[in-house]
């Protein structure tokens, strides 16, 4: 059957009790993988259904730039975060891979390098970039260093947008395909704000990736649970992350244990001369 | 084509008020029609292999259109300090013309903007101002785009910004003072309509399409 080229402009048909018909997430409604309560809260909010009828993926990301802080739901009433319900709006519209990446690694200023070429290497940059954080180290500093288009905060201009398809990744994509898109983002450093169920806090783009690659439970959604990394690595599905600090890992672990072994040296020496007293 | 008639007239001339049938006309229709029906008996056949009845899709009115997101937020503010032209008989129910939001298209009134827009997500609505109640869906051409107008436009947006202090402030009262003026103006005017003599005609010009009172 050919995919319909329209979508609901609510979210009834989502949330239709006597049967739902669309296009499923791990072989359920998309709905489901946020809990109910939230679900409820959403729709009921202002919101969602002023600003959030109606929408496409294209007319999604004019919110998405529009965001201020990602977050949950916040006070006492619980009132979902514009975050929340455009993520949920996602959930309804599931866009395509490509549009998600789109959105996740948009690149701004790449009109600089002239349009034809920039359009063609956003592609290739990220690719490229995969590779690199993977042979980083194996080639050392001999290789010039490649930049890193993350850490420069080159890709995903609006860092709102791309937390939110990193957040819609997180919920909607298989394993393999989440651990390689998202673990690039974890050289962005850039600020962001979270907001939290009274207050604000300042938060980075990394640490959000790595709460959204660890931990169960963000922006009052309990993450479905992501089988972890290692065990994906046993059965030959990913390779091993090298990390982007490269051998200064490596060189941080000797420090430790020779500090070690000294101040065993250190404590040893001293009991003998203790014992000899 | 015909004889001439034995008085010289064209056809039997006792037979013009007869139809003439235009063949080719006829016989595309009669095309058409016949697609129409296969079309229809594959639906009917299909229909019937998965198990379902067939129903026939009721026929899409020409100028429906596709629902799109809101432009712009909804803006309350501006009703504020605003009188409003209501009858008597419009305080009670929704049905026309009263006091709070104002649908022109349903001649339904809101007392709140929840019950307002959520009117104007709902199917009556939809319905009324010929919308489909379904989005077209975007292809990845389409988000590129859009994401390059969005950065065009915050680029745009921030080399118009004025980070100078002084300067911001001379902008701002700038700003307040065009607004007195424009205050000044309508109390003016108001003040001289007044002058006349006839101080409702001056309020009944100004009444909007959604029964505002400018």
């Amino acid at each position: 059957m050919s995919k319909p080229t329209y979508d609901r402009a609510d979210a009834s048909a989502l949330l239709d009790d006597r049967g739902y018909s669309g296009a499923l997430i791990r072989g359920q409604n998309p709905a489901l993988l946020f809990e109910k309560g939230v679900r409820e809260r959403i729709t009921e909010s202002y919101y969602w259904k002023e600003q959030c009828f109606g929408l496409n993926a294209a007319t999604l990301c004019d919110r998405a730039v529009e965001l201020k802080f990602i977050g949950g739901t916040s006070g006492i009433t619980g009132r979902p975060t514009p975050f929340l319900c455009l993520a949920f709006k996602m959930l309804q519209l599931v866009p395509e891979k490509g549009i998600v990446l789109e959105m996740l690694n948009f690149r701004g200023d790449e009109d600089e390098d002239g349009e034809d070429a920039g359009e063609a290497d956003g592609k290739i940059e990220t690719n490229r970039e995969g590779d690199d954080q993977k042979n980083g180290s194996a080639n050392g500093d001999a290789d010039a260093k490649k930049r890193d288009l993350n850490a420069e905060g080159k890709l995903g201009t609006f860092k709102y947008l791309r937390c939110l398809a990193a957040f819609y990744i997180r919920l909607a994509w298989e394993p393999v395909a989440i651990y390689n898109t998202l673990e690039p983002l974890l050289t962005d450093y850039r600020k962001i704000k979270r907001r939290l169920k009274e207050n604000f806090s300042l938060t980075y783009v990394d640490q959000f990736i790595d709460d959204l690659l660890t931990k169960d439970r963000i922006c009052a959604t309990s993450l479905w649970k992501l089988p972890p990394r290692s065990q994906l690595e046993d059965l030959d599905l990913l390779e091993p992350r090298e990390s982007p600090l490269g051998d200064e890992i490596d060189m941080l672990d000797e420090e430790d244990e020779r500090e070690r072994a000294a101040a065993r040296q250190g404590s040893e020496s001293e009991s003998e001369s203790q014992q000899k007293l | 084509m015909s004889k001439a008639g034995a008085y010289g007239s064209t056809g039997g001339g006792d037979t013009d008020f007869r139809k003439t049938w235009d063949r080719e006309e006829m016989a595309v229709k009669a095309k058409e029609r016949e697609a129409k029906e296969r079309e229809e008996a594959k639906e009917r056949y299909e229909a019937k292999a998965a198990g379902k009845t067939y129903r026939r899709r009721a026929s899409t009115p020409e100028d429906l259109r596709q629902t799109e997101a809101r432009s712009e937020r909804i803006d309350w503010s501006k009703m504020v300090g605003k009188q409003t032209l209501t009858s008597a008989a419009a305080a009670v129910g929704k049905r026309g013309k009263g006091a709070g939001a104002y649908c022109a298209a349903c001649d339904l009134t809101f007392k709140d903007n929840i019950q307002y827009i959520e009117h104007l997500n709902s199917k009556q609505h939809l319905v009324a101002t010929g919308q489909s109640g379904e989005v077209k869906r975007a292809t990845l051409e389409e988000v590129r785009e859009r994401l390059r107008y969005l950065k065009r436009k915050a680029d745009e947006a921030k080399r118009d910004e004025v980070v100078d202090v002084d300067a911001r402030l001379a902008l701002g009262r700038e700003k307040m003072e065009a607004e007195a003026e424009e205050r000044r103006r309508k109390r003016n005017e108001k003040r001289r309509a007044k002058k006349k003599g006839d101080d409702n005609a001056m309020q009944w010009t100004g009444v909007g399409a959604n029964g505002v009172i400018a």
